[in-house]
């Protein structure tokens, strides 16, 4: 009795005893919002079959669903929507047409009520078009209204498409499910920088982002770049799979690149994955599944294609300006200071200074015939590097090359280069017959930026930059923003190698890119040269009395304000050779 | 032709037989070590139970972890899809010229998902489910094209066409569970889980009843965990099992060892070694058994002790009482010896009181001679003179001195001897008491008819029998004829004078020469004596060249009965020969 009793008493004592500990020391998990490498969430749209008793218009809704389906690479489903005539011709793979409705209007016009006993009749489809997508993935921003029209028969199983526009065509919201936008990142000639190639590659649901993401980057440039860049996976190279282990993402390659072209493919990967990675994780490259070399692994860090090529994410780069017709440069506590040589110097008659990325700084004379080089070191003296009847505002390419644009009449203009040595003329047909206004180069030393007059209004057009020395040629010319409405540019700058901030005549100020329309971001009056580094976007400003500041586009309250402080502190806008014409490295 | 296809079926049942023979050996081993072991039937029986008890304990336990962890798993999903379905709810409901403001100023957030409401909605739970998702979900309207949106890799043929249906015969905001397995594009096995299916509650608002809503929610994880959580049941279990096991082959062993210890001393007890004792550790009950043992043994040593002291006094006093009568015996023997020879001079009466106490006196003497004898044995005194000699010429010593008395019987003798000699090392003086005494007692009865005496030889042994068709032995009677004074029929009296002590002499002649001695006899069939000598002193006799049953009375039997022409002999002779 006496165990039994103890038993019981036992099993009631140990139950009562709680099953999750308390106390000890805390424990350690891992960063659970370090997210999923290789992929965001998403949504898709499956597409339905059409059912007999819609209506065409419906027909027409359910055809540009099954068009936006990514699950279906032939678009089987969409061809069910089609007669059995029109199914055979139609080819969805002859490009993409992107359109964009507001809702406030009608998605279709309206057309006379379709009778019962009809047999045939038509939907129009109304919008605005915005861009095309090439084969290659490139999205070629566009303008133009959408006006297409939709033949329907009645066929036994209800209405069926019996003609329709080529192609795909799919809404704004459309893309932005079916296609992924990846930014492809390449080597230039010189094997040293890296150039980015935005695509939109369609979404595969039965792979991931990354993955999506490496195999496009394996098959190459778009046609836009092809001449321009180089990629240092060999040709032939596939792409076995990606996945995670140990805080890496895993790139498992089937062959492994020329041995000094590790560092770039590394920076190439690290580049193109970025965007999905945030930046969190690192990288590992193998071949066929074994460790890239053959004792020890291939890992890349994080930040690989930064410390590959600087400029793509600059640190401790200070801003240069005019003040008191010497070039200053801008310290820590925003306060400026003259640089060392000539160029620190009070002069007043060089304006629109460029900085090279070795310590150089370029700048053209008033009367525009003139753009002389100062070294920013002591002793550095002003040399005339070129001279000409009417040369644009200099600028500086990676290599240390100087560009400027010399126009001998009013609707010719010559695209100049020059490095310490030598002159170079460009070779760039499409623009010897212009005006051009203004040329950059981007730091990635591929774009091009150049402002061309074409009668009274101005629009700014993207290159590429092949070759160098004597064969340089400049390709590719891409109108990024129109010059609709007489519009002039005052200035251009580069952001990075992707985006290019234009400030036109209206003082507006644009993010243009050849991969997305035009944004407006801010404007003020006051802004007369703009210059950008990544984040930083500086404006030199001139108020209604002539005095001058250079302001910062702050993000957070979205707010021009002043930058450059005086000896006592104060930021305001102080006489009429005050700060002006800030200017970057490059760019 | 015919050959061939008889030895191909003889083959296979050859080969059946051969296997049925062996696993009949071994089912035979394993029954024996079975019935032997009380170690492995206990162990056995413990691991059988033990078994039983895990499994049930096992799968109930198995049963009880499955449920709560899905029973949790729904309730969280069930209340993640609610929370979900209010925010598509939401979408739906918000008045159109907000759903498709231009996604520029929205940036790069939630917002994502385009013009269609519900496609905002579901990239919204999209967003909710994590960036490595913990559900997908499936929304669709039948009645609207186009409208049919998932995340992200989910492939819809995860929602079986029932659930559907379920789904839309149930009220509009009731949940349906389901147990399935969910399909990724992209992957090829396909992952158990659970969808949750709803209709979307929109009574109250614009929106047509149609949008069905699925949340999948994969359970390989939960899978997984139970899984292990199986493995280690089944591994504690056969832990617990072997433990178990190991635990009661333990226990029987403290048990089995003491008791298997007795048993060996009870064995070497039995078998004459009465010094034999046994280990006392412990007061238990294996000790008290110990004691116990150890008590019995000395009591009986101390009983055995007594008796051989009791009987060597006997014998001694037999000895003594021998050797005493001698003396007035031999003072006797004179005075009659006179009377004797002087019964010519007394008158008939005297003369013939003389005769018979001559004779009584001679009787007396013999039998004194084989008292003192016999108590020679009893005490071990008695000693073997051995010289090789040939058995033939003992017989004929033996048969010569037997042929007086014979002819007073008018019984004739039937010599069969060998032709060769037939050597053995004895003492002859020995034997040929012996075969007198063998002859003496078939003349006494063989009532007349002939006696044979046959002589035997082989490699290691030499054997005499002696064969007589008087009445013959009763059964049981083939041993107690060498008993001291013992007579087949009490009433009868002895004849020829024989003192009772012959054949138990002869006997303890016989032993001393490593030899056998032994009777057969049936009623009505006579009886015959055998005598089985080594040929050489000392060597172990295996067998006898001469059968103990007479050939005629063998063969008599085997014509009688085909069923069993050698086993009646054999017994006879085996049981006779371990005597």
């Amino acid at each position: 009795m006496g165990t039994v009793g103890l038993i019981v008493a036992l099993t009631c004592g140990v139950t009562a005893c709680s099953v999750i500990p308390t106390g000890g020391k805390p424990i350690s998990v891992g960063n659970p919002r370090k997210g999923n490498p290789l992929g965001d969430p998403y949504a898709r749209v499956i597409a339905v079959p059409p059912s007999a008793d819609w209506s065409p218009e419906e027909v027409v809704t359910g055809f540009r669903a099954a068009m936006a389906s990514v699950d279906d690479p032939g678009r089987d489903v969409a061809r069910k929507y089609l007669t059995d005539a029109f199914a055979r011709e139609w080819n969805p793979q002859s490009g993409v047409t992107v359109y964009k409705q507001d809702g406030k209007q009608d998605q279709y016009e309206k057309a006379p009520p379709v009778q019962a006993d009809a047999k045939q009749t038509r939907v129009t489809l109304k919008g605005t078009v915005t861009a095309m997508i090439d084969q290659d993935g490139r999205y070629w921003p566009k303008g133009g209204s959408l006006n297409e029209p939709f033949t329907l028969v009645k066929g036994a199983q209800g209405w069926r498409i019996s003609a329709a526009p080529e192609g795909l065509m799919l809404s704004e919201a459309d893309v932005d499910r079916a296609y992924l936008k990846v930014d492809l990142y390449f080597l230039d000639s010189a094997w040293q920088g890296l150039v980015a190639d935005q695509v939109r590659v369609p979404i595969d649901p039965t792979s991931n982002f990354a993955k999506t993401a490496v195999e496009r980057l394996l098959k190459g440039p778009s046609s836009l770049l092809k001449k321009a860049v180089n990629s240092a996976f060999r040709p032939g190279t596939r792409l076995i799979d990606v996945t995670t282990e140990n805080n890496r993402v895993v790139v498992d390659l089937t062959k492994p690149v020329d041995s000094d072209r590790i560092g770039p493919m590394s920076a190439q990967l690290a580049g193109t994955l970025a965007e999905l990675t945030k930046g969190g994780w690192g990288f590992e490259v193998r071949v066929e599944g074994k460790l890239y070399y053959s004792d020890s692994l291939l890992a890349i860090d994080a930040q690989q294609h930064a410390d590959f090529d600087p400029w793509t994410a600059p640190r401790d780069v200070y801003p240069y300006y005019l003040a008191d017709g010497a070039l200053q440069m801008l310290g820590k506590e925003n306060v400026g200071q003259p640089v060392q040589g000539r160029a620190g110097e009070k002069d007043g008659s060089r304006t629109r200074p460029a900085i090279s990325g070795q310590g150089q700084v370029a700048a053209l004379s008033e009367d525009g015939t003139k753009v002389s080089v100062a070294p920013l070191a002591p002793g550095g003296e002003w040399q005339d590097w070129v001279t000409g009847a009417s040369l644009t505002p200099p600028s500086w390419d990676r290599y240390d090359t100087l560009w400027t644009v010399n126009r001998p009449t009013g609707h010719s203009s010559v695209v100049v280069r020059r490095d310490s040595r030598q002159q170079y003329q460009v070779w760039a047909p499409d623009l010897n017959a212009v005006h051009v206004t203004s040329l950059k180069v981007a730091r990635d030393g591929v774009h091009v930026a150049v402002v061309v007059k074409n009668g009274t209004e101005e629009e700014v057009k993207i290159g590429t930059v092949v070759g160098q020395g004597n064969g340089t040629r400049i390709t590719d010319l891409q109108s990024v923003v129109d010059g609709d409405g007489n519009q002039t540019i005052k200035d251009i700058a580069w952001k990075d190698g992707k985006t290019l901030y234009v400030l036109t005549g209206k003082s507006d100020l644009l993010e243009a890119s050849v991969a997305a329309e035009p944004k407006t971001l801010a404007s003020d009056s006051r802004i007369e040269s703009i210059t950008a580094l990544d984040g930083s976007l500086l404006a030199g400003a001139q108020d209604d009395n002539g005095n001058r500041q250079v302001l910062y586009w702050n993000r957070t309250s979205a707010k021009w304000e002043p930058m450059v402080k005086d000896e006592k502190g104060t930021v305001l806008f102080s006489e009429k050779d005050g700060p002006s014409f800030p200017a970057y490295p490059l760019g | 032709m015919p050959s061939s296809p008889k030895k191909r079926r003889r083959t296979p049942r050859q080969v059946v037989r051969g296997v049925r023979r062996r696993a009949r050996r071994a089912a035979g081993g394993v029954r024996r070590v079975w019935r032997r072991s009380l170690q492995l039937r206990v162990v056995t029986s413990t691991m059988v139970i033990s078994i039983a008890v895990v499994a049930v304990l096992g799968v109930f336990l198995m049963q009880q972890i499955i449920a709560t962890t899905l029973q949790d798993r729904e309730r969280a999903a069930r209340s993640e899809a609610q929370a979900d379905r209010n925010a598509v709810l939401g979408y739906l409901n918000r008045p159109s010229g907000d759903v498709s403001k231009p996604s520029v100023d929205s940036g790069d957030g939630l917002q994502r998902g385009g013009d269609s409401p519900l496609s905002q909605a579901v990239y919204t739970l999209a967003g909710r489910a994590g960036a490595v998702p913990r559900y997908s979900v499936i929304a669709r309207n039948d009645n609207q094209p186009g409208e049919f949106f998932v995340t992200p890799n989910i492939d819809p043929r995860s929602i079986p066409a029932g659930l559907r249906e379920e789904v839309s015969k149930k009220e509009a905001g009731e949940d349906s569970t389901h147990y399935g397995d969910l399909y990724y594009e992209g992957r090829r096995e396909p992952v158990r889980g659970m969808v949750i299916g709803t209709r979307l509650d929109t009574s109250g608002t614009m929106l047509d009843s149609g949008y069905e809503i699925y949340h999948l929610i994969p359970l390989d994880n939960e899978e997984e965990t139970l899984n292990s959580v199986l493995r280690m049941l089944v591994a504690v279990g056969a832990a617990l099992v072997l433990l178990l096991a190991a635990i009661a082959s333990l226990v029987t062993r403290q048990v089995v060892t003491p008791v298997r210890l007795t048993r060996q001393a009870a064995e070497r007890l039995a078998a004459g070694r009465l010094d034999e004792r046994l280990k006392v550790r412990g007061e238990d009950d294996l000790a008290r058994l110990a004691t116990s043992f150890n008590d019995m043994a000395a009591n009986l040593a101390l009983k055995i002790h007594q008796l051989e002291e009791l009987s060597h006094v006997q014998r001694q006093f037999v000895s003594d009482v021998s050797h005493e009568l001698r003396t007035p015996l031999t003072t006797v023997r004179m005075a009659a010896d006179l009377l004797y020879d002087a019964r010519e001079d007394f008158d008939p009466m005297a003369a013939r009181s003389a005769e018979l106490m001559q004779n009584q006196l001679n009787r007396f003497e013999s039998m004194l001679a084989d008292l003192l004898e016999i108590s020679r044995y009893d005490a071990g005194a008695a000693e073997l003179d051995v010289d090789p000699v040939d058995v033939r010429d003992v017989v004929l010593r033996a048969v010569a001195d037997s042929e007086a008395l014979a002819e007073r019987h008018s019984t004739r003798f039937d010599l069969r001897l060998p032709g060769e000699p037939c050597m053995a090392e004895m003492d002859s003086r020995r034997v040929e008491r012996i075969l007198r005494n063998l002859l003496f007692n078939a003349i006494e009865h063989g009532e007349g008819r002939d006696i044979v005496v046959s002589v035997g030889a082989d490699r290691d042994a030499v054997a005499v029998a002696v064969r007589d068709h008087g009445v013959g032995l009763k059964p049981g009677e083939e041993n107690m004829v060498f008993d001291r004074f013992w007579r087949a029929d009490p009433s009868r009296a002895r004849t020829i004078g024989g003192t009772g002590l012959g054949l138990a002499i002869s006997r303890e002649d016989a032993v001393l020469h490593g030899g056998w001695l032994q009777a057969w006899g049936a009623q009505g069939e006579g009886s015959q004596f055998r005598l089985s000598l080594p040929r050489v002193a000392g060597a172990p006799l295996r067998g006898s060249p001469l059968s103990l049953v007479p050939p005629e009375v063998e063969m008599r039997r085997t014509w009688r009965g085909h069923m069993t022409p050698v086993l009646a002999p054999a017994v006879a002779d085996g049981g006779n020969d371990a005597d």
